[in-house]
């Protein structure tokens, strides 16, 4: 599918985070038949490297390091998706906190960083800003149908460290919206990725089902929620690119309601589903044949009793945390979808792959990839 | 007429049965027909509306008296325009010039038509068509010109149709052929009673600008209906499920009727109803253009009965043995909660959509796509009526919380139950530790040998031994050494 967006976007982009799960999958799209030149920058350049583009290492809470990188690009256009892995629920106390430090220390005063350098070298027109739905959402109560109108959350509201610096340091971002010259701002917030190279959503329904917990479900599977193929999540950031771009073409400020820059936008597949249905959609991508007579399903209430005994049991053993917790009993119950009507009609975004073709082409792409080095037998054992 | 059946099953669905006394004794008509005042043609017109429709008749005569009696003869024209159609014993050459005219015989006086055949259930319509066009000319120019234009052009869709059908057993060939022939013998209605609605004054103008939702409204019942009658479609050699589906399934239209078919066929027909489905938000949008409660009772009550329908068919291969129908006793339920507001009609959309969610498989070649098309509905009926309000999602300052208030008291309420929660599992626990220990302490005094068991059990000797002796001589063993 040739992406007809990205040969309008002009000569050098720079792409933060360029080697990670989404970065990867953004490069490869703007490198799809066009005239600009792609260079990435993150903390080691040496897996996911595209052909065609410049490679960079720095680290982006590091101003020198930054600044030099940013002279030798010159970059016209900046989109930065560099975030820390977020850590699994099954980590313990320490590491939590570790982690909050972490989250803090590269989401929002690396972002600053990255904002501010761009801002001063004054090549910069357009700066692209990878935040999170989950900036919106406690982690925790229903969220239906949320649109841009939902504010961002901050503890204590916001019960997830990781949430809440994605969406301190997009309030950073769009505030710098016209501040430093014509350097214009958008960020945009993604819900629940998965794709090839994905590494958490995908790999651990496979571990499901590896690990024969098809035949459970937990809850009424009566909740929608929202799934994002990569794919266009990396379209909708070169589409918002774009958008800037052709803001900066206008000879006026637009309107309020036409405005896309120092804007956000949520971005979804527009396709929210029950949350079993994706599972059970992956699992039979990958050979599954349980059918819903043969499921057990526990609901919420008993599935949150079993979780806690569950808990206090591993806690008496030893402390480990085990394969059923409460929090994974309360995410899987919860309903969480979002409307994207604001980036179909301002950004002309839509999802370039449907949710089937989605998933069939990551499952090929995990399972070829098992087959290859013999993960997936690691992962049984 | 009461079956024996009937009461049988009602007996045992007593809900049902409150839902049918229930709507038969509350249900109030908007308006009311005024037969004192009718002309005689026009009482034969109404015998024959009940006699030909038995879902519609109800609906119709409850209509406000602006639209009582154009839309009255809207449905027989385009009943005795459908009985040419389907009419078997006519020859192409009779049939073709009679549909393409029959919207100028609508008004010509004293036209009817006695060549239907013998065995065509509403013959006598077109045999005393006089009534009808006797009524239509008294109807008011604007309306007539309306139903003449709809007559027309569906006219000439099923003069085509039959053609086709002539040359090509499969005329309804691609998805594209089957969305035409839905349009010509229904999302045309939906057009033609949309500009009847909006001329009146009775819906919101802005409907005729939407022609996707008219056309939404026609196609979803008629497609439903296409499901549910495909055993009397077999049985007719009539082809409706256009060749383009079922050939994914099966090699010959005929083979979706063979049990040694069966799932086969099921999975075809989930195509189909997600196919249908697909119209079912766009139906409730159009809905909210209705403002007079006639009118919306009218329009909703089908469109109702359509997604309880659809979840009728659904993954149900009695479809493929018999025809199916919704109970008399669920169909009153369904028309209480269609003659109030779009929200229980919303309401209804979802529950039934749930229910076909339930039973959607992941062996179904469809899944993915029906539980999309089951989201997309929920999504869309939560825009018009939003069950969260991001207003009242504000930041709550950090400051102390007064203990009086009754988030504090939640709070404390749920600390203590938590606390009580701890106890309780402590007593439990102690107890069941306390009375293991006793019952062991009694084993002991009572001569049970522990060291015994247990050196047993780990060498994963877990049934007692089978005889006396051999139990002995454990006990011997341990007790003398190895010998």
């Amino acid at each position: 599918m040739a992406n007809v967006r990205s040969s309008h976007l002009p000569s050098s982009v720079l792409v933060i985070g360029g080697c990670g799960f989404l970065g990867r999958h953004i490069v490869s799209q703007l490198l799809e038949p066009s005239t600009s030149t792609v260079s990435v920058l993150d903390l080691r350049t040496t897996n996911n490297r595209f052909p065609g583009a410049y490679y960079y290492d720095a680290d982006i809470t590091s101003p020198e390091a930054v600044r030099s990188v940013y002279e030798k690009v010159k970059p016209l256009i900046i989109i930065h998706t560099a975030s820390p892995t977020a850590i699994q629920d099954n980590a313990s106390a320490a590491q939590k906190r570790g982690a909050k430090a972490l989250y803090h220390k590269v989401n929002v005063e690396g972002t600053m960083n990255l904002v501010e350098q761009a801002g001063k070298i004054g090549c910069v027109k357009a700066f692209v800003y990878t935040s999170s739905a989950s900036a919106i959402h406690d982690g925790y109560s229903d969220l239906i149908n949320a649109d841009e109108r939902w504010p961002i959350l901050r503890a204590p509201k916001q019960k997830d460290a990781y949430s809440e610096s994605k969406g301190i340091a997009e309030e950073l971002v769009l505030a710098a919206n016209r501040k430093y010259g014509d350097m214009l701002t958008i960020a945009l917030r993604p819900a629940g990725i998965f794709g090839e190279g994905d590494m958490q959503l995908i790999p651990n329904v496979l571990k499901a089902y590896q690990m024969g917990q098809t035949k459970f479900q937990l809850g009424g599977n009566e909740n929608l929620f929202d799934f994002t193929y990569v794919g266009n999540v990396a379209y909708a950031h070169i589409l918002a690119a774009v958008a800037l771009m052709d803001t900066h073409a206008l000879t006026t400020q637009p309107l309020d309601h036409e405005k896309v820059d120092g804007e956000a936008f949520l971005i979804t597949n527009a396709q929210p589903l029950c949350f079993w249905d994706f599972a059970r959609m992956v699992w039979a991508a990958a050979g599954d044949k349980t059918s819903p007579e043969q499921v057990w399903t526990i609901d919420k209430g008993l599935g949150l009793q079993l979780a806690t005994v569950i808990e206090w049991l591993f806690w008496f053993a030893g402390g480990r945390t085990p394969n059923l917790t409460r929090q994974k009993v309360q995410y899987s119950c919860m309903t969480r979808y979002y409307c994207v009507n604001k980036a179909k009609k301002l950004l002309g975004y839509g999802p370039r792959w449907g949710m089937e073709e989605a998933i069939v082409r990551t499952v090929k792409w995990f399972q070829e990839r098992d087959a290859k080095d013999g993960v997936g037998k690691q992962v049984q054992q | 007429m009461v079956k024996t059946t009937d009461v049988l099953y009602y007996a045992v669905h007593v809900g049902e049965l409150r839902n049918i006394i229930q709507w038969q004794t509350w249900h109030q008509a908007v308006h009311e027909r005024r037969p004192e005042q009718e002309a005689p043609s026009l009482t034969i017109c109404f015998e024959f509306l009940d006699k030909t429709s038995r879902s519609f008749s109800a609906v119709i005569q409850e209509l406000h008296p602006e639209l009582l009696v154009p839309i009255t003869l809207f449905y027989l024209i385009l009943r005795g325009l459908d009985t040419i159609e389907d009419d078997m014993t006519l020859s192409l050459d009779e049939k073709t010039p009679l549909l393409r005219e029959f919207h100028k015989y609508t008004e010509k006086e004293g036209w009817n038509y006695k060549g239907s055949g013998p065995k065509e259930k509403d013959r006598e319509l077109l045999v005393q068509f006089q009534n009808v066009t006797e009524e239509f000319r008294k109807v008011k120019p604007a309306y007539r010109e309306i139903i003449k234009d709809i007559t027309l052009k569906m006219g000439n869709g099923m003069a085509d149709f039959c053609l086709k059908a002539e040359h090509d057993v499969n005329a309804v060939n691609t998805i594209e052929d089957y969305d035409l022939y839905c349009h010509y013998v229904a999302g045309l209605v939906g057009n033609g009673l949309t500009r009847l609605f909006v001329e009146s004054g009775l819906a919101n103008p802005i409907l005729l600008e939407r022609p996707q939702l008219q056309e939404s409204m026609g196609l979803f019942l008629q497609k439903t209906n296409i499901i549910r009658d495909i055993k009397e479609d077999l049985d007719d050699k009539r082809r409706f499920w256009p060749k383009e589906i079922w050939s994914k399934y099966v090699d010959k239209f005929e083979d979706l009727g063979k049990p040694d078919n069966r799932e086969a066929a099921l999975n075809c027909s989930s195509e189909m109803v997600l196919d249908s489905l697909n119209h079912a938000d766009q139906c409730l949008f159009y809905l909210a253009g209705l403002k007079e409660q006639s009118v919306f009772n009218f329009a909703a009550i089908p469109q109702s009965m359509a997604i309880a329908t659809l979840d009728l068919v659904f993954r149900n291969p009695k479809i493929f043995e018999k025809n199916i129908k919704i109970t008399k006793g669920e169909a009153c339920r369904i028309m209480m909660q269609s003659t109030q507001n779009l929200k229980l009609v919303c309401e209804v959309f979802r529950e039934f959509t749930r229910k076909i969610h339930k039973k959607n498989t992941p062996r179904d070649p469809n899944f993915l796509k029906i539980s999309i098309a089951c989201g997309k509905i929920e999504q869309f009926i939560e825009t018009i009526y939003p069950s969260q309000d991001p207003k009242s999602i504000v930041q709550e300052p950090a400051a102390p919380v007064d203990p009086t208030s009754k988030e504090a008291k939640d709070k404390a309420a749920a600390a203590e139950a938590k606390s009580d929660l701890i106890y309780m599992l402590i007593a439990v626990f102690g107890t069941l530790f306390l009375i293991s220990c006793v019952m062991l302490g009694i084993a002991y005094a009572f001569g049970a040998r522990f060291d015994v068991a247990f050196s047993e059990l780990t060498k994963g000797k877990l049934s007692k031994p089978t005889d006396a002796g051999a139990a002995q001589s454990i006990i011997h063993k341990y007790d003398h050494g190895e010998l």
